[in-house]
């Protein structure tokens, strides 16, 4: 067995003791509650359901990859980490590799980094690293500046908006200064999701230095002002997709210029 | 063991992209070839760069489910998993890399089974015109030259009065391509490996196409589906696979 194959298949049988040792409580991953109602046997639902009875049964762990694609709403999730997994459904399997293939589906290598953290032998990858491999029309990422990573971040990681534990940095010698989060799923490496992020963040610095107006608002900003202006006049805000950052009414984009563009708008407070 | 990866695109906005991979990997699942197969995305998790942790086998064989060598098959997918060419070693992982599925041999075969699921039921009259549809971009002349290479490979076999292209973001321009099809029945394959916004949108606005069959310029025009959602693909990305073991160069479909 190799290293590698051996890192793999005990992440399998490491998670499934873990859950298994946690008794009748289960253990939590993400929004997921796993619980082991006798040794082998294994049942998955969404963490706020822990006692919910009348939940869809599955049986199948690959029906996992349907229940993490849509949120409840029917939306498409670009993300699986994000704190928007769907409700009332409930996964029973038996065994390690189903309970990993599941895993899988609904914390796409969450087990195996999980796993591989535990042991500190996670292999972490910074944003400039990350940066310095983009390509392309990614390839601008590598000029955004440490604040603007920072706010990134802030903007694009947080639990509320997603529940990994963030464990990159913005490179070796300059931390994040987020809030990390508390969760089980390790992240190890800015996702493609940042990377889309914080490519249209990296836009916005460009534009700030050209194109600031007598009270210092960037072309977007103003944009993005008056699209909630307009949307919220109509009493009812609907927002982008969630990987949508081109479109003013984002949530993470929102979260960004609540950071950036907040502060100026209110000098002082 | 043996795992084989396929690599998608995904998109960070819709489910359309991954779709074929995730049915791909299950018809490939439920032969038994592999003991593992495991998809993996540029957009979507898992990320090309973590599937790998994911796998226990230690012979590796990995597919693009794109359709032509480019950027994505020569710089992204070979960065973002760290290979170094055709065969790369890690760790005890041997990990081998396949090219994509347009300009294999069997991909005219595929082309021509979406046809006939589209002209199933269906007599064509007079000249008929084959006509595939690519993306194309004036950026890397391999996008389009897969679709002359599947072109002329249909073409040879003599099935139709004419075989043509069209592109999105080159010349021919998919606009064209009935007007100057010389033909009674026109049938259009989109070479794509996803439906998309280009196949339930662009194509069907630039042609001005209603459905599967469209009257246009005293033509018929037939519209078919991607390419890349036919269940053949899944032989294709297993041939893929099995021409990178040594020794088995020629032993494909």
């Amino acid at each position: 067995m190799s290293r590698a194959a051996t890192d793999a298949a005990a992440a399998r049988e490491a998670f499934a003791a873990w859950v298994e040792e946690a008794g009748e409580g289960g253990r939590v991953f993400g929004q997921v509650l796993v619980r082991a109602p006798e040794p082998g046997l294994f049942s998955l639902r969404h963490v706020e359901e822990a006692g919910a009875s009348g939940l869809k049964l599955h049986e199948d762990p690959r029906e996992a990859r349907e229940i993490s694609k849509t949120t409840e709403g029917g939306e498409y999730r670009p993300l699986k980490s994000s704190p928007n997994l769907r409700r009332g459904w409930e996964l029973r399997v038996s065994g390690a590799g189903d309970l990993l293939v599941a895993m899988n589906y609904l914390y796409p290598a969450g087990v195996v980094h999980w796993h591989l953290h535990r042991e500190g032998r996670l292999e972490v990858t910074s944003y400039r690293e990350n940066a310095a491999r983009q390509s392309g029309i990614y390839k601008r990422v590598q000029r955004l500046s440490d604040g603007g990573v920072q706010d990134t971040a802030r903007a694009c990681c947080e639990d509320a908006v997603c529940l990994k534990k963030t464990l990159w940095d913005v490179d070796e010698d300059t931390p994040l200064g987020m809030d990390r989060g508390d969760g089980e799923v390790p992240c190890p490496e800015p996702c493609s999701v940042f990377v889309s992020l914080a490519r249209r963040v990296r836009l916005f610095e460009r534009e700030k230095k050209r194109d600031l107006d007598a009270i210092g608002l960037s072309p977007s900003e103003k944009e993005d002002l008056a699209a909630l202006v307009e949307a919220a006049a109509t009493g009812h805000v609907e927002f982008a997709r969630e990987a949508e950052f081109e479109k003013p009414l984002n949530e993470r984009r929102m979260r960004y210029r609540r950071l950036t563009l907040a502060p100026k708008l209110r000098p002082g407070a | 063991m043996r795992a084989l990866i396929i690599v998608g695109h995904g998109s960070h906005l819709n489910e359309d992209s991954s779709l074929p991979v995730y049915e791909h990997a299950e018809r490939i699942r439920l032969t038994g070839e592999f003991d593992e197969v495991v998809e993996c995305f540029w957009k979507e998790e898992p990320s090309m760069r973590h599937v790998l942790d994911t796998v226990e086998s230690d012979e590796v064989f990995v597919v693009p489910a794109f359709i032509s060598e480019g950027y994505f098959t020569q710089q992204v997918i070979p960065r973002e998993l760290g290979l170094e060419g055709p065969v790369t070693v890690k760790g005890d992982k041997t990990v081998r890399y396949a090219g994509p599925l347009g300009t294999f041999e069997g991909m005219p075969d595929v082309i021509l089974e979406r046809v006939e699921d589209l002209m199933r039921g269906r007599e064509t009259r007079g000249r008929t015109s084959l006509v595939l549809l690519g993306h194309g971009t004036d950026l890397n002349k391999n996008s389009g030259g897969v679709i002359y290479l599947n072109a002329a490979r249909i073409r040879e076999r003599g099935l139709y009065d004419e075989v043509g292209v069209g592109f999105l973001d080159q010349e021919p321009e998919i606009g064209g391509v009935v007007e100057n099809a010389d033909a009674d029945d026109v049938i259009l394959i989109p070479v794509f490996i996803a439906e998309g916004w280009h196949t339930r949108e662009t194509i069907p606005e630039d042609l001005g196409l209603t459905g599967e069959v469209t009257h246009l310029d005293g033509k018929r025009v037939f519209y078919g589906a991607p390419v890349g959602t036919h269940p053949s693909m899944a032989n294709l990305i297993v041939a893929r696979a099995r021409e990178t073991e040594p020794g088995r160069e020629t032993q494909v479909v």
